[in-house]
């Protein structure tokens, strides 16, 4: 079966790089004292602060999107499902968590950037453990 | 839906990943088929009668609550 619009498989590496790379370079703009927890509510547009923001938040969405939708080295029907499945929960998860923190949460913010990263991640560690939990099966049955 | 694909093979003598390649899928596929975890596609389960040179009936068939 095709599955069309997924990324090739060393997309997923390269996902990961990003992921990674991005850490270190907000630990530092954070040592340099950049405001970059609040880029919304601050001075304006394509500040300093606002730019940084930009680059960390795509280098990692970014990141994260390439590593969820990179295809399997064997892409056939059963990933497809559970591909779809992972979805779905992760779609259920994040509006849970946006709907619970707009209502007991003033920070609309921190909210939108919750919701950057929350349903990539959970898609890829539900879509993992579903595939390590099938491998484990078949290395029972040998 | 039960099936006898793991019966099948034996009597053909392949492994799983003997069969996944024949059908174009990963072996957890099969293994996850066999074990009644995962009901494949018609195009799927077609392949696989065609490798085992049989009707479908004779390799997937209802079961009671299907």
């Amino acid at each position: 079966m095709k599955s069309r619009f997924l990324f090739p498989y060393w997309c997923r590496y390269l996902g990961w790089g990003l992921v990674i790379a991005h850490v270190p370079i907000s630990m530092i703009a954070r040592n340099q004292g950049l405001n970059v927890d609040s880029p919304l509510v601050n001075n304006g547009l394509f500040t300093g602060g606002h730019l940084f923001f930009i680059c960390t938040a795509l280098l990692m969405s970014l990141g994260l999107f390439l590593v969820a939708f990179a295809k399997e080295k064997i892409e056939d029907e059963q990933i497809l499902q559970i591909r779809l499945d992972s979805l779905r929960w992760a779609i259920y998860v994040n509006y849970i968590i946006l709907i619970i923190s707009l209502v007991f949460i003033n920070d609309t913010g921190h909210i939108l950037e919750l919701n950057l990263w929350v349903p990539l991640l959970f898609f890829i560690v539900r879509f993992r453990w579903i595939i390590v939990r099938l491998n484990r099966s078949l290395s029972r049955e040998g | 839906m039960k099936n006898n694909i793991r019966v099948e093979r034996a009597i053909k003598n392949i492994t799983q990943g003997d069969l996944a390649e024949m059908v174009g899928v990963s072996r957890q596929t099969i293994n996850s088929i066999e074990s009644n975890k995962y009901v494949p596609s018609t195009v799927l389960a077609l392949k696989m009668a065609r490798v085992f040179d049989k009707p479908l009936e004779e390799i997937f068939m209802l079961e009671e609550g299907d």
